[in-house]
């Protein structure tokens, strides 16, 4: 009796099994084959004084890491590429959340606000570098012109190391908040209306519903966006790259892990030193997500 | 109960107008320039914002370095394809990681939260070896390669199934219904506000990624939109005139169909709170 | 019925993918050329999967190369290139110059080169050392028509590695002293000559800066900006035997001068590459260095093409110009090395080399071929770059230049911004540098 029982679950499980597996298959032979292998062959890199063209390889054990302890600009870039994080995510996902839950209430014109408020991801970046330029450009730039009507005086937003930074910052939250937006406004489609109304009968304000429903029923949402964004922030490499060269004064205050990366693998052909930057980046990267994925418990409400 | 009050109604406005010119504004930039001399274009001044003379020249210049007919194709197979791809292999896997018990499913979610944390930069080259190797350059399979499979999109449908509730699941399974059916028949259509929003993004990377066509598809027929951008950007002068006027050309798809992917949205409303 | 409508836009879409792949091989062959007549073309540039031709049928070349603004005048060459040589089709395929060099690096790992392309002094170690490039050296000797002795010796150095010749050089660029016409007639001033000192050019940055406008542009910039100046005053940047020249006395005079511009305010503080265009776009300098490959550019600038014209660089205990070539390299692995050659020789010909020039294309190697490319460009006088050709310096390379290089530009750093005295930069700038060539091969 018991024994057939037994039986009768582990067939139904087993079918779970199959099922999962076929499910994934897809997906994880993709990943392993395009990516995973590729993560192998850096890691496996960052062990080696890297020859050209895949050939003549040294191995030197882990001199790259210990000259990566070692280096003052590395920690330059661990810095600037976590506060970078620390500006952008948390005030990105504010500014998205506000606008994509007045967004999907009752307004007249909310799909043209949404579309505009794409319009940001879609724009050339060559178009996106020149207007920010223009913007931050100390001598005929408008942000310093309308300084200047306040008597403030210019200021030098892409050469000052200490503003450098955070117009950098500015940027990064600029051009994220319509991808945040999008995927919170979706995750507002899955909300039940149902919750609305009970929560309404109980007499709950608007603001007392944003708390109690959407909140903890967007928390799945939010939980992606809140994970992806961090990854991306980390990865910070583009407006950096475009905006500020080696010449510039800002440059240990703006460099990023991933430039650093960009730089030795590609400019310097040193690939095995910047192997070993990305296993740093993909430390701390993974870490931090470690730590997500354990407090996603306290606060993710999944139904 | 729905109405707000006008007040609040206005403030509203006045927060989202405010967000909205900040957002249009390099978009509007683009359509400036696209019109504008190289001089004007270069100039700094911050009034002079209107091109003195709207130069259509620019487009015509454009149109004639550029096959657009052959870039739209190329870029919208590369689309359509990609979308294809990431929505049906991200949907089965986010299912499976979403709701299905069986051994190695964390470990599995691992390699796909892992592949996101990696810049993509390292991918190019031993990806660019495998296309290579199969002797697929300069062909659209090659535009779609590295999106045949997407972590991102696994991860983000996989929110989205564990967001919704399980009754429907269990009652369909009473139902007689198999795994199978019960993903098909009842989670996707779900999941369809997700769905939506992976196809936009999905669309959006691929547009946007000029790196990587231009690496492997170096033909100038096998080209995509972004790529072939990219080279109006010469190492040393750039016409910004002449690239904004291929921006601008280049971006009405993409908008168009991002207006129209988003209406879905509103339809995801009608259907997942209507059963319910 | 809405999610009727959903999935019929995916399979359009699906479709047009479908329509559009099998499309692009026809559509790739109508668009590349109209004159197409041979029935067995194959289609997309997979010249390097095409097996070997038997005579008679025709040979596709893919022809690499960064700037398209060049593209369009190799083009012509290309098709009179075809027409002489019946047989073999040659591919242009431009890639914008970082992706340029990512896509060669692919290529030369996956054996996948273009079978002729580009290439730069700062790259030529890594592929020549690897027995990337054809070894070209018995062809050219055997060439009726490629003369190496034509060519700049600098310039055929580059491209020489142990002995082996493996790339021809295709043009010259040399930087010359842009300065604002109507600035300088404002000012009453007479406008700089080939005979112009150092001190010329100090005084007249002096008088041209006033009302917020400066007189002169002194960028962070090496090759258009302090080498020229450096060699201008007998130092050097890199010595022969592969030293740093930063802790030559005569190379800190030269950066002390240099930067003094800033120091005294005569030279706005400028770090970027686009905004040191944009300083002289927009009238904020009225003097300032830049290289023969901007022309193109600021010929179809309109505010440029009316207010400035271009003079030699003065001098200073000498005269000097930093200058640099492009060579055509052909792959060490191409499919077809004859038709390869033949297309280069070509290029490397007297004949290829005047046309490039007649054509404007960029400043033909060749000698007396520079005098050609003058008359291409009437906005300004171009003459200047050429002239300068006599005295012109190599721009500084060895095995790993793009490493020293940026490592100099840091340690140099804080001598712009004035937190540290030049002398004290420039001889840290030694150090870092001698470090970074001591790991050298």
């Amino acid at each position: 009796m018991t024994n057939a029982r037994a039986n009768r679950i582990s067939k139904s499980m087993l079918n779970e099994w199959y099922w999962g597996w076929f499910l994934v298959a897809p997906t994880i032979v993709g990943l392993i084959i395009l990516n995973i292998i590729p993560i192998g062959q850096t890691l496996y890199m960052s062990f080696f004084k890297s020859g050209d063209f895949g050939k003549g390889n040294l191995f030197v054990g882990f001199d790259n890491y210990r000259k990566l302890l070692s280096d003052d600009q590395v920690w330059h870039a661990v810095k600037n590429t976590l506060l970078y994080a620390v500006m952008v995510v948390p005030t990105s996902i504010v500014i998205a959340l506000i606008a994509a839950v007045l967004m999907n209430g009752k307004l007249r014109g909310k799909s043209l606000y949404r579309t505009i408020y794409f319009i940001p991801m879609i724009a050339a970046p060559a178009a996106v570098t020149m207007v920010w330029r223009w913007l931050y450009n100390t001598k005929f730039g408008l942000i310093n012109y309308g300084l200047s009507k306040l008597g403030l005086g210019p200021v030098d937003w892409t050469t000052d190391p200490n503003v450098a930074l955070v117009s950098i910052a500015i940027i990064g939250i600029w051009s994220v908040v319509g991808y945040n937006m999008v995927l919170l406004l979706a995750g507002l489609q899955e909300i039940p209306r149902d919750y609305y109304e009970a929560s309404e009968i109980d007499g709950a304000g608007k603001l007392r519903q944003f708390v109690v429903v959407t909140v903890p029923l967007l928390s799945p949402a939010l939980f992606f966006v809140l994970v992806t964004s961090i990854i991306q922030a980390m990865q910070v490499f583009d407006v950096i790259y475009m905006m500020i060269d080696i010449q510039n004064p800002a440059y240990d205050n703006t460099v990023s892990l991933v430039y650093l990366f960009y730089n030795n693998s590609f400019k310097y052909s040193n690939k095995g030193y910047g192997s070993a930057i990305v296993m740093l980046l993909l430390a701390i990267i993974m870490i931090i997500t470690v730590i997500q994925m354990r407090a996603q418990k306290k606060w993710v409400k999944y139904m | 109960m729905h109405t707000r009050s006008k007040l609040t109604t206005f403030a509203i406005h006045v927060i989202l107008l405010i967000g909205a010119c900040l957002m249009i504004i390099p978009f509007l930039w683009m359509v400036l320039t696209s019109f504008k001399s190289v001089a004007e274009s270069t100039s700094l001044n911050p009034f002079v914002l209107l091109p003195s003379e709207w130069k259509w020249s620019n487009y015509s210049a454009v149109f004639k370095q550029n096959n657009f007919l052959i870039l739209y194709f190329n870029t919208s197979a590369m689309i359509a394809l990609r979308i294809l791809c990431s929505l049906l292999f991200s949907a089965m896997a986010a299912y499976a990681f979403a709701r299905l018990k069986f051994p190695g499913r964390n470990l599995l979610f691992g390699l796909v939260l892992f592949q996101m944390m990696v810049p993509t930069q390292i991918f190019i080259i031993p990806q660019y070896l495998m296309v290579d190797s199969m002797g697929m350059r300069n062909t659209i399979f090659a535009l779609v390669f590295p999106g045949l499979v997407s972590a991102f999109g696994t991860f983000l449908l996989r929110q989205f199934f564990m967001g919704l509730p399980k009754e429907l699941e269990e009652a369909a399974k009473i139902d007689g219904y198999n795994i199978g059916q019960v993903f098909v028949k009842v989670m996707l259509p779900l999941a369809r506000s997700g769905m939506v929003a992976l196809g936009i993004f999905t669309a959006l990377f691929a547009f946007k990624d000029m790196m990587w066509p231009m690496i492997v598809n170096t033909s100038s027929s096998a080209a995509t939109l972004s790529s072939a951008l990219a080279k109006i950007q010469s190492a040393y002068s750039v016409n910004y005139p002449e690239l904004m006027a291929a921006s601008v050309i280049a971006i009405w798809p993409m908008l168009i169909v991002y207006v129209l992917f988003q209406r879905q949205f509103i339809e995801g409303i009608a259907t997942s709170g209507g059963k319910l | 019925m809405k999610k009727k409508g959903l999935s019929m836009l995916l399979v359009l879409m699906v479709l047009m993918a479908v329509v559009s792949a099998c499309g692009s091989s026809g559509s790739s062959s109508s668009s590349d050329k109209e004159t197409n007549q041979a029935p067995a073309v194959k289609s997309e540039g997979n010249s390097d999967t095409a097996e070997p031709k038997a005579s008679g049928e025709e040979v596709t070349l893919t022809y690499a190369m960064w700037d398209s603004n060049q593209a369009k005048g190799l083009q012509t060459i290309v098709d009179e290139f075809e027409k002489e040589n019946p047989g073999i089709k040659v591919k242009i395929e431009v890639t914008g110059w970082s992706d340029y060099w990512t896509m060669l690096e692919a290529g030369a790992t996956g054996g996948s080169l273009p079978d002729v392309f580009w290439m730069h002094s700062n790259e030529i170690y890594r592929y020549a050392s690897n027995d990337m490039l054809l070894d070209l050296s018995d062809r050219i000797k055997n060439s009726q028509k490629v003369e190496m002795d034509k060519f700049p010796t600098g310039l055929t150095q580059i491209y020489n590695f142990e002995g082996k010749q493996y790339a021809i050089p295709k043009d010259f660029d040399t930087i010359g002293l842009w300065y604002n016409k109507t600035m300088f007639d404002e000012a009453k001033l007479a406008y700089p000559n080939e005979n112009w000192t150092w001190d010329d050019l100090y005084k007249a940055a002096k008088a041209l800066t006033k009302n917020g406008k400066y007189g002169i542009l002194t960028p962070f910039h090496n090759q258009e900006g302090y080498y020229n100046f450096v060699y201008q005053n007998d130092g050097t940047i890199i010595t022969a035997d592969k030293k740093s020249g930063y802790d030559d006395p005569n190379t800190i005079e030269a950066l002390k001068y240099y930067i003094n511009f800033i120091r005294e305010g005569l030279s706005p503080e400028v770090y970027g590459d686009s905004e040191r265009a944009e300083a002289m776009q927009n009238g904020l300098a009225a003097m300032g260095f830049f290289g023969s490959w901007n022309l193109s550019g600021f010929t179809a600038n309109e505010y440029m093409a009316k207010n400035f014209d271009v003079a030699p660089l003065p001098k200073g205990k000498k005269q000097a110009t930093i200058f640099n070539g492009l060579g055509n390299a052909i792959a060490h692995n191409t499919k077809h090395p004859e038709e390869a050659w033949k297309f280069v020789e070509y290029l490397s010909s007297k004949e290829g080399q005047f046309r490039q020039a007649e054509l404007g294309i960029a400043i033909s190697a060749y000698d007396g071929a520079a005098e050609q490319w003058v008359s291409s460009n009437t906005t300004f006088h171009v003459k200047a770059f050429v002239d300068m050709v006599k005295y012109a310096v190599i721009r500084p390379y060895s095995n790993t230049t793009a490493v020293w290089e940026d490592k100099a530009y840091e340690a140099l750093k804080p001598a712009f911004t004035g937190q540290q005295t030049v002398e004290e930069a420039a001889k840290n700038a030694a150090k870092i540098m001698n470090e970074s060539l001591a790991t050298e091969k």
